[in-house]
């Protein structure tokens, strides 16, 4: 029987084409846009989604416990915002 | 009127792996976030030198490694999906191929130290140097933690120790791997992008 806990590959094939895709915008970023702070942010968002298809997809944690959930998308969520304020800053 | 009644399954909610290691993974991200707002906090009091490091840095370089890292955890994560379905056989043949995607990677990044020192760029050229080559070979530190582990838990399957559904320790083995990219697809923009 299939472990209803597990991801399926198409999850983990979206997921990773996702991860790709947003990895060759991010690195184009600065030549699309000429605004530093834009750059900052647009680079740091790309990281936010792709931290939460690492966590959910990945990781699995969709199907765990909300508290550990909430802990690591806390992470891939406080960290680049702490970063982006002191770029901004 | 009728009642009607609709049973809906509704899955537990279990964290995979071992417990240890998802504090053993939390505390690891914490030392890499220190680093990352060290590496912020100093951008901004030098950002002249900065910006002339990121411009000596081979961004392609950065690419190809976040694509090796998410390829090899994307056959990691397949490879959980047959173990579950006790194909021990096919998830160890895709955790060999997660460890090549891995060798990439390292490779990329050796070449990529090996351009710099020829350039006559070392840990004690500048801060953003030092900072540079600490943060990423404490990167690839774990990458190569993380090949050890992989190979341990390819063996394990390999022998068929995760059978009748005991699979917590391939799971952790597995997070461990996805924790490493987690890290780097924070590192790569932070280093090579912005």
């Amino acid at each position: 029987m299939q472990n209803n806990k597990t991801i399926n590959m198409t999850a983990a094939t979206k997921g990773w084409f996702l991860l790709i895709t947003l990895s060759v915008i991010a690195i184009y970023l600065p030549e699309f846009v000429d605004n530093r702070s834009v750059t900052i942010m647009g680079a740091l968002v790309i990281v936010v989604l792709k931290g939460q298809q690492i966590v959910d997809v990945f990781m699995e944690l969709n199907n765990a416990p909300k508290l550990w959930r909430m802990l690591f998308l806390s992470y891939i969520v406080l960290v680049p915002l702490i970063i982006t304020v002191i770029y901004l800053a | 009127m009728s009642n009607l009644s609709i049973t809906v399954e509704v899955p537990d909610k279990k964290l995979p792996g071992d417990l240890a290691m998802w504090f053993f993974i939390l505390a690891e991200l914490t030392v890499f976030a220190i680093f990352f707002i060290g590496f912020s906090v100093s951008e901004q009091l030098n950002t002249e030198m900065f910006s002339l490091g990121k411009a000596q840095l081979h961004q392609t370089a950065g690419l190809i490694n976040t694509i090796a890292l998410i390829t090899s955890s994307f056959f990691v994560a397949i490879a959980l999906t047959k173990i579950h379905k006790a194909q021990a056989k096919q998830a160890v043949l895709l955790l060999l191929t997660a460890k090549a995607f891995a060798i990439i990677y390292i490779s990329v990044k050796i070449w990529e130290y090996l351009s710099l020192f020829e350039q006559g760029i070392t840990i004690e050229t500048n801060t953003f140097f030092t900072l540079y080559f600490l943060i990423t070979a404490f990167h690839l530190m774990h990458v190569l933690l993380g090949m050890v582990i992989l190979s341990f838990i390819a063996y394990s399957a390999w022998q068929g120790k995760y059978q009748n559904n005991d699979v917590s320790g391939f799971e952790a083995g597995t997070s461990y791997w996805h924790m490493v990219d987690l890290l780097w697809i924070i590192l790569f923009p932070l280093i090579y992008v912005i």
